[in-house]
């Protein structure tokens, strides 16, 4: 076993060790309920975990972990539906600082994301109109960005500016306490907090010091880590879905039998097995291509992302469906994971969005 | 084309030109800012809305003249839900004017006729629905809810699921065993039950939009005079079917996909982002809405004509449904990162979403809630069931 496959071996039997004593659906409800929406002695324990510094190289107490590792654990966030901000902290806001934050500002920050007390979120999408436009002059940063996932509890936003001097996107690190942020914070629709932000001359410090010109190119990476990740928690969330829905096909008696002896719901099952396999196939293929380089990788994980959006939310729509208006209410897990879907589809790329790349991009 | 067919379908033009000015000249504000933007409209707005429909004859428009009704034929009563539902009007609370009502001007007692029926032509009182139980939903014969006689009253006990709005109402029209010893479809009744009685109590169900649509209702040694069973005791499964006939003469689905599509529409124009291949899915959806809505006029004409396989309403429910939950997928999808921010609070408090246009908090929660309108009324896998039984003879 090579070290990739130790490090994902670990991750996995450790987030699912931990999910199982800790993250249960009525655990989770306490988180959902509390209005912080994210719960900070969990954060503690991932810390513990090892997980907050699954990216950070080895020499600095990290697990160096590829896009294999990070899916195991995402398979568990999926399937256990956590609400901290793996994802926008872990794995975004974490890359993009190791490929573009210089030395020094390395050794300032990742102590911190290592041990929980430094969360990142990651600022790039603006409104579509254009009247947000992010620029920097003279360290000052003006603009807006919208749905920043977890920007309402980040302690340090990344964000994507243009250079007003030397021209070319960069990317800059924000406190949000500092005058001149206007943070407005709201949940998304699966409970986990986001917020849009305003700039008028905040101070902005510019990662990449050197200039050397590579941030569009960490940005891409960085958004498909992320696509990558999503492909593998929604694995976890249709293996959860699939297992739970076949559960219920088994127990719920209508018309004197179990529903699922009904040959038409049997065969529904199967097609949600296959999308299952598909995206489990799929989502592999797009950890692997993360090494790959640039054009191919966007192919793949941009492809994968568009199908597993698709593929995963026909699961969900059917999870609901079979359970008929059980699958709609608060107490049952398959509502939750139809909404976490339904975000994931929305951040970091839609579906025609990765589409377009995915055909874009070719073979 | 015959006459009567003629005759119909000018009145129902006419109906809809009448909506159309009544929406323009005398819907208030409000209302239709909550229904555009599908805000959460309170009980006194639908009570407000059900009223300004009765005083136009509107809301009871289907029941015959002598019960103060329009006699409407099936078409006109299909362009009544389908044209408000264009116009993105609030729903058609249903459980008075359209189911309760006309099982009590066919079956009941001049006694409940003369009691019930003009308070609910004027949504005095407000219904609701009690049929499914916690394992008795496609299959309503199954239920448990049994209602014994003790002297004039019946003792009701057991628990009813998916009452919509039962926390506003005033009466539940309900299914019970009455007995135990007679075949499934025979042992059944229905009754009116006072939500006001001693022992009945009301649970909300929370569902995954935020909202308060759903309850359990119970039921513990309910007394409930006997003077409220309709029609005979025992016969009450075939009301109940005489009911859910009612219940799927589903305009509304055909006037909700119109309006949802065209909003989409919108959006996709507005929107810079999407592609021609997205106008190209756009132009799917429209596709198959034209086919919705010609067989839907059409399956409504061959019922009035008799000449219909019998499960035109099934069918149109199938498909409209369906075809509505593709379109609020791709609205959604349109929408990108504001068709998953969603403020519930606002929602409630007639504020702004935090993102994306003032309707898009309430497209997400329409999205989320019609995931059961392939659910009740009889699930789509009901639906097709009807369809092989009776059209395909499977």
């Amino acid at each position: 076993m090579n070290m990739d496959m130790e490090a994902a071996v670990m991750l996995r039997d450790s987030a699912q060790r931990f999910a199982a004593d800790h993250y249960g659906f009525l655990q989770r409800h306490a988180v959902l309920a509390d209005p912080a929406g994210w719960s900070a002695k969990a954060w503690q324990a991932y810390g513990e975990l090892g997980w907050l510094a699954l990216r950070l190289p080895e020499e600095q107490g990290g697990l160096n972990a590829d896009g294999l590792a990070i899916g195991a654990l995402m398979e568990t966030v999926g399937a256990r539906l956590l609400m901290e901000p793996i994802l926008g902290s872990v794995i975004v806001g974490t890359g993009l600082l190791l490929s573009q934050g210089s030395g020094a500002q390395r050794e300032r920050l990742l102590p911190g994301l290592a041990d929980g007390s430094l969360k990142l979120a990651f600022a790039h999408v603006e409104a579509e109109d254009g009247s947000g436009r992010c620029e920097v002059r003279e360290g000052r940063l003006a603009g807006a960005k919208i749905a920043v996932l977890q920007g309402d509890i980040a302690e340090r936003l990344i964000v994507s500016a243009s250079d007003a001097q030397a021209g070319g996107t960069r990317l800059y690190l924000v406190d949000p306490g500092t005058a001149g942020v206007e943070v407005t914070r709201y949940r998304l629709v699966d409970g986990r907090g986001a917020a849009n932000l305003r700039f008028a001359g905040a101070a902005a410090e510019r990662l990449d010091p050197d200039h050397s010109g590579s941030a569009p190119a960490a940005i891409d990476e960085a958004l498909d880590h992320a696509a990558a990740a999503q492909c593998a928690e929604a694995l976890g969330i249709v293996r959860a879905l699939l297992a739970t829905t076949c559960e219920y096909l088994k127990t719920r008696k209508q018309f004197g039998r179990v529903i699922g002896s009904n040959q038409a719901l049997q065969h529904r099952a199967v097609d949600m097995f296959l999308l299952q396999e598909e995206i489990a196939a799929l989502t592999l293929s797009a950890q692997q291509a993360l090494a790959k380089p640039a054009a191919e990788r966007a192919r793949i994980i941009s492809g994968a992302k568009a199908y597993v959006c698709t593929a995963a939310r026909h699961v969900a729509n059917e999870a609901v469906q079979m359970h008929g208006g059980l699958g709609l209410t608060e107490e049952l897990d398959v509502s939750h994971y139809f909404r976490r879907l339904m975000v994931n589809a929305g951040l970091f790329g839609g579906r025609d969005e990765h589409f377009s790349r995915f055909l874009e991009s070719a073979a | 084309m015959t006459d009567a067919i003629r005759e119909a379908r000018a009145r129902s033009e006419r109906l809809r030109e009448a909506i159309r000015g009544f929406y323009d000249r005398v819907l208030p504000d409000d209302i239709k800012t909550k229904s555009r933007r599908h805000q959460v409209l309170a009980k006194s707005d639908y009570v407000r809305w059900m009223r300004l429909l009765h005083e136009q004859g509107w809301a009871i428009g289907h029941w015959p003249r002598e019960c103060g009704g329009q006699a409407w034929t099936l078409l006109e009563r299909f362009a009544f839900e389908d044209q408000l539902a264009r116009l993105g009007c609030p729903w058609i609370i249903p459980f008075g004017v359209k189911y309760v009502g006309p099982v009590i001007y066919t079956f009941g007692s001049a006694a409940q006729k003369s009691c019930f029926l003009p308070r609910i032509a004027t949504t005095a009182d407000f219904w609701a629905q009690g049929y499914s139980e916690p394992g008795a939903g496609s299959d309503l014969v199954a239920l448990r809810t049994e209602a014994v006689l003790d002297g004039d009253h019946y003792v009701v006990n057991g628990q009813k699921v998916w009452t919509t709005y039962a926390q506003w109402a005033d009466w539940m029209f309900c299914l019970v065993k009455t007995t135990r010893d007679a075949p499934a479809h025979k042992s059944i009744s229905f009754l009116l039950v006072d939500m006001r009685s001693p022992g009945v109590s009301v649970k909300p169900i929370a569902t995954m939009d935020g909202y308060h649509h759903v309850n359990e209702v119970w039921l513990e040694d309910v007394r409930v005079p006997a003077e409220n069973l309709v029609g005979e005791e025992g016969a009450g499964w075939t009301y109940a079917k005489f009911l859910l006939e009612n219940e799927r003469t589903a305009g509304a689905i055909v006037g909700m996909a119109w309006h949802a599509l065209e909003r989409l529409k919108d959006l996709a124009r507005e929107s810079r982002s999407a592609s021609p291949r997205w106008r190209g899915r756009i132009g799917e959806l429209e596709l198959r809405f034209m086919a919705l809505e010609e067989t839907a006029y059409q399956a409504v004409e061959s019922m009035m004509r008799g000449t219909g396989h019998g499960a035109e309403a099934s069918l149109i429910k199938l498909r409209g449904t369906e075809l509505y939950q593709h379109i609020a997928e791709a609205t959604i999808e349109t929408l990108g990162v504001a068709g998953v921010a969603y403020d519930t609070a606002a929602l409630h408090a007639g504020g702004l979403p935090p993102l994306g246009p003032d309707d898009a908090g309430g497209i997400i929660k329409d999205h989320l809630y019609n995931r059961a309108a392939t659910i009740f009324g009889g699930a789509s896998e009901i639906q097709r069931n009807i369809v092989a039984k009776t059209v395909l003879g499977l």
